[in-house]
């Protein structure tokens, strides 16, 4: 199937229902998306998929055709980071940093169709990716952070 | 708004062309026999697979039956918003990707059909309620999309993600009955005139 990933086109022959998770790191070494649980438990492995978040450990392969992936790696660059990963820096959200490539991922979703979340907006959107070091108000002050950066121009 | 018997869940590749249903109304049917319908086709609204998605005006989704443990709403904080697909915060296609094949019967994972998923219109709104309410309530063109029996079978027949209920997998507890015996059911509730308990 073929498909873009960070506006690369790929081009992988895998099984149909091998999930995008797997074709990322296995197929093409993308490892920004984390495996956390397999069964869109946690929010690890968070992407976008024509622009709209989803959980890559869900998605099978043979939906790909023709659509455009982003992960954390295309998200931004180190010269250029995108408004989440500078509010990220800026707040220190990382502690041991397994599951920020998907909250980062998923926040940066949010703010796609919400420039102004609440705090209930952000818990809506972000309770389904589970940080286990607990960073949770700094995730939720970051949201802010970016929400103002962007809303700015 | 239309109306969508819009079920939780979904699993077996067998559900990917979906179930082969015959409509097929019988010519008369007793009020007896029709509330004995009306009594089984209650079965299958009330159910978990059914009524965890047929939710009220807080558009948030709930997991119960035998295999979720103690009733609650949907986990990771799931609202669906007035869109009822989620698109306020969390789409429910997130995780409930649209899967042409079918899959994902595995415990714990988000069941998936070849049809997105949703929650049904507020319309519709099934659990916790009575076999009166829901009776009153799915007899009723203003609040069941317009339709008729044959109409009710045809959307029975038509949504795959229906189809779902009966073959959840991932350890969960089908609906009652089966899809066949449940669009039989509507036609003859239908035929008989849609009698209710109360009437």
């Amino acid at each position: 199937m073929k498909f873009t990933v960070n506006g690369t086109e790929q081009n992988v022959d895998v099984e149909d229902d091998m999930p995008l998770l797997w074709v990322l790191r296995e197929e093409l070494g993308i490892t920004g998306p984390k495996y956390g649980c397999g069964i869109a438990q946690c929010g690890a492995c968070t992407v976008h998929l024509d622009g709209v978040a989803v959980r890559s450990c869900q998605v099978p392969a043979s939906s790909l055709d023709g659509s455009a992936v982003t992960t954390i790696e295309g998200l931004g660059t180190p010269e250029s980071l995108h408004a989440v990963q500078a509010a990220w820096v800026q707040h220190q959200v990382a502690q041991c940093g397994y599951c920020q490539s998907g909250q980062i991922m998923q926040a940066a979703s949010l703010l796609e169709t919400n420039p102004a979340p609440t705090d209930e907006d952000i818990d809506f959107v972000m309770a389904g990716n589970l940080c286990r070091c607990g960073t949770y108000p700094r995730i939720r002050a970051a949201i802010h952070s970016a929400a103002k950066a962007l809303n700015k121009g | 708004m239309r109306y969508a018997f819009v079920l939780m869940f979904f699993a077996s590749t067998a559900l990917a062309a979906g179930e082969t249903v015959e409509i097929t109304p019988p010519t008369a049917v007793s009020p007896q026999d029709g509330l004995a319908a009306w009594s089984r086709i209650y079965e299958v609204t009330s159910h978990p697979r059914c009524a965890n998605c047929h939710v009220g005006a807080d558009n948030r989704p709930m997991w119960s039956g035998p295999s979720y443990g103690r009733t609650r709403p949907h986990g990771m904080n799931i609202n669906a918003g007035e869109s009822r697909i989620g698109a306020e915060y969390v789409p429910c296609s997130t995780c409930h990707a649209l899967r042409e094949t079918g899959a994902n019967d595995a415990h714990h994972m988000a069941p998936q059909v070849a049809m997105n998923w949703q929650l049904a219109p507020v319309d519709a709104e099934w659990f916790g309620k009575s076999s009166v309410e829901i009776c009153q309530q799915l007899r009723d063109p203003e609040h069941n999309g317009g339709r008729d029996h044959l109409a009710l079978a045809r959307h029975l027949d038509h949504d795959l993600i229906l189809h779902w209920a009966w073959a959840p997998g991932g350890g969960r507890e089908p609906a009652p009955y089966g899809l066949q015996d449940h669009v039989n059911d509507v036609l003859a509730w239908g035929v008989a005139g849609f009698p209710c308990p109360d009437d």
